[in-house]
């Protein structure tokens, strides 16, 4: 394996250009971005490349009402590694209608700075 | 004789998806009295209602939402104006003569329409129309139904899944069914690559470490009473599968995720024209089909990647129809519009005579690399658009805008 050995390779999401980016890892071992054609593809593709960050979509069962399920996610990301902790979290939840679009049912989930909240609304 | 009791409307919009809703909408901003809106589900927003997963309204509200706040929001908007909405009731027929025969809770009638906008959506393509051999077990899926009944109904599909495509729906309930406990064993592609965007490869399949296969498929579905094995195979180049490469895959759970199909029953009874190419309506700049009046916008008029798309074309449509029920769209010369080398199809296909600044979409046939879209006469030769991209994928909608004023037949081409 060569030194420069890809670590990664994905698409700037950031601009319709999409810049195809191929990270490597460099002699200092920091990162090294190839492909960019302007500055901010490089921040971009540390942070995917690094600490990547996600929204989490699911749906949980309802009380009180004809329809069975509230689908809910998470007012902003969150580090990927949390995806699995906070689904936990989401699956002890059992709202009862009526739920707002936008209502929060966990607020400051696992201490991450966002929500989770109700994506519609159920009556 | 029976006698029938016969409604009037200005606007009447079949579905109401993204593409229905804004149709209504566009329907009545651009100044039509009576809009009716049908939709044959008990709620409205259509898809979007199990689509739970975000990445919706960033074009049309310019930020990222689940699918569930895309059709309220827009339902909402709905809501505000004096539009009939009638929902679970289903249209039977539509005619030429624009006559709908509506069957609804409220009984069977007939509703004549000044002008007809097309919003019925599309259904999947099954393990049936794929031609899948195998015993026929239970466990086998279109990626939309398990999407409708693991988000929807709370139900659980299976415990290991094969997910056959890479349709953006198979790759979201990938990740989906990780969610859920279910282990997905992996994703077989028969194309050289991806139908789905990007975003969702990586974010749907590679966080997650799901295995994806390009050139391979499901030649074999065994099992009794349930889904006990696929066999999946390499393909050629003529997309054949290659003897000996066959392999046992053990699942219970299959998921197709192998293309869209416009819902176009309506359409065909009303002896509209479809093309072959999108599978949905020919129409001009105005989205009117061949049916005097009828619209269609949406994926029943060819397949969206983006939802907000949909309702894009959905505001356009109503717009036509309000303008065409108002009696201000006499009837016109039109040229038309093909696909060249590399693209898949462009729409439009016709286009009035004269007609300066229309924006048509496209779709390539293969992933390209630094390429020239070229929009050109027919006729002579005339080079009426040219726009440079840095790729194109068969997965992602295109378009490109021609300014001039067109005389003549067009035809849309890439070249590298």
């Amino acid at each position: 394996m060569s030194e420069n050995a890809p670590v990664d390779r994905l698409t700037c999401v950031l601009c319709p250009v999409g810049c195809e980016l191929e990270v490597a890892r460099d002699a200092a071992g920091g990162l090294d971005v190839k492909g960019n054609q302007c500055e901010k593809g490089i921040p971009f593709a540390e942070e995917e490349v690094l600490h990547p960050r996600r929204n989490l979509a699911t749906s949980v069962p309802i009380k009180g009402t004809a329809a069975r399920m509230v689908s809910v996610r998470l007012s902003g990301t969150v580090p990927r590694e949390m995806l699995f902790p906070i689904l936990a979290e989401i699956a002890k939840l059992r709202p009862e209608a009526p739920v707002r679009r936008g209502q929060v049912l966990i607020a400051n989930v696992l201490g991450s700075g966002v929500d989770v909240v109700a994506t519609r609304t159920v009556l | 004789m029976m006698r029938q009791k016969i409604d009037t409307c200005d606007v009447a919009v079949i579905g109401a998806g993204p593409a229905g809703l804004a149709a209504a909408l566009g329907a009545r901003r651009a100044g039509a009295g009576k809009v009716l809106l049908v939709e044959r589900e008990r709620t409205l927003g259509g898809i979007l209602n199990q689509c739970v997963h975000d990445g919706f309204g960033l074009f049309l509200y310019k930020e990222t939402i689940s699918g569930p706040e895309y059709a309220e929001r827009l339902a909402e908007d709905v809501a505000r104006e004096p539009i009939k909405i009638e929902t679970g009731a289903m249209v039977l027929d539509l005619s030429p003569a624009r006559v709908l025969k509506i069957n609804s809770r409220a009984g069977y009638r007939l509703v004549e329409a000044r002008a007809v906008v097309l919003a019925m959506g599309c259904r999947e393509r099954t393990r049936e129309m794929i031609e899948i051999p195998g015993t026929r077990p239970a466990g086998v899926f279109t990626a939309g139904s398990a999407q409708n009944l693991v988000n929807l109904q709370n139900l659980r599909i299976g415990n290991q899944a094969v997910i056959l495509g890479s349709g953006d729906i198979g790759l979201i309930m990938a990740r989906r069914l990780v969610f859920e406990g279910v282990a997905v064993k992996g994703v077989f592609e028969i194309l050289p690559w991806v139908s789905g965007l990007e975003r969702n490869v990586r974010q749907c399949l590679m966080d997650f470490a799901i295995p994806l296969e390009l050139g391979a498929t499901v030649v074999e579905i065994r099992g009794r009473d349930r889904v006990e094995s696929v066999v999946v195979a390499k393909v050629d180049d003529t997309l054949a599968p290659v003897a000996g490469t066959e392999r046992v895959v053990p699942c219970d759970t299959l998921l197709l995720s192998v293309g869209l199909i416009p819902e176009n029953e309506l359409a065909k009874r009303a002896g509209i024209e479809l093309s072959p190419l999108t599978g949905g309506a020919v129409v001009d700049e105005s989205l009117m089909t061949s049916a005097a009046g009828v619209f269609s916008c949406g994926n029943v008029l060819h397949i969206h990647d983006v939802a907000d798309w949909a309702s894009f074309e959905g505001f356009a449509a109503g717009a036509s129809a309000a303008r065409f029920a108002a009696g201000e769209m006499p009837a016109r010369e039109t040229v038309r519009v093909s696909p060249g080398p590399h693209v898949k199809y462009a729409l439009p296909q016709l286009l009035t005579r004269g007609t300066a600044g229309v924006e048509w979409s496209f779709r390539v046939t293969c992933p390209l690399r630094n390429v020239q879209v070229v929009v050109k006469g027919k006729a002579t030769g005339k080079v009426y658009a040219r726009k440079k991209f840095p790729r194109v994928l068969p997965s992602e909608l295109q378009k490109i805008k021609v300014r001039p004023a067109v005389e003549e037949d067009l035809e849309v081409s890439c070249h590298e």
